[in-house]
């Protein structure tokens, strides 16, 4: 189901890869900042 | 991806982190990152590619396709306390337009900060609308809002 806007954001904790290393990336660590989370459709797409 | 990285210092000044996420494995992550983004920008993505591989994350945000085994293009901004305040979905084919990011970005920040409301193709430096006039009554924006305003 689409979250909606004014819903808290769903937590997760998955794998990353961030500045040269694999780390895990925890968004619940973000509280208390802003957070763009963008979903895209893959690596080596047109667009 | 690129264009997010283009604008990452932007979103730093913000006060924002940006996380992007597809269902590629963290190796392909990498490669790409090494093959593709770092010809594109200098020093590539300095913000965390997020490995989705069974869509778990793309599920519970309602992004993920079934069919095709992706997360569809989408952008969610979750302010400091953890709400969900925008929410944008493209199709495959169409880029995003990462400067309308930044804009709402920019103008809900405003929004937090000030109370104020943020009318239709606001930049910064436009006026924004308080909820009531000088007498406490609510704002009739209709009576003073021309609609040239929002371009």
């Amino acid at each position: 189901m689409m979250v909606r806007v004014g819903d808290s954001a769903p937590d997760f904790l998955a794998k990353a890869f961030y500045i040269e290393t694999t780390t895990e990336i925890h968004l619940s660590r973000y509280r208390g900042q802003w957070v763009v989370l963008l979903f895209f459709v893959g690596d080596f797409t047109i667009v | 991806m690129a264009a997010v990285a283009v604008k990452y210092p932007a979103f730093r000044e913000l006060g924002a982190e940006t996380l992007m996420v597809s269902v590629d494995p963290v190796s392909t992550h990498k490669e790409w990152h090494e093959k593709a983004m770092k010809g594109m920008i200098a020093g590539g993505a300095r913000f965390p590619l997020i490995s989705d591989q069974e869509g778990t994350i793309g599920r519970l945000y309602g992004v993920y396709d079934d069919e095709k085994r992706i997360n569809l293009r989408s952008h969610f901004l979750i302010d400091p306390d953890g709400i969900i305040q925008a929410v944008e979905m493209l199709s495959a084919p169409v880029g995003r337009s990462v400067a309308e990011i930044l804009r709402q970005l920019r103008a809900m920040k405003e929004y937090r900060a000030t109370g104020k409301f943020i009318p239709c193709g606001w930049e910064p430096g436009k006026p924004t609308i308080p909820e009531t006039d000088d007498s406490g009554a609510p704002t009739r924006v209709w009576e003073s809002w021309k609609p040239g305003k929002a371009f």
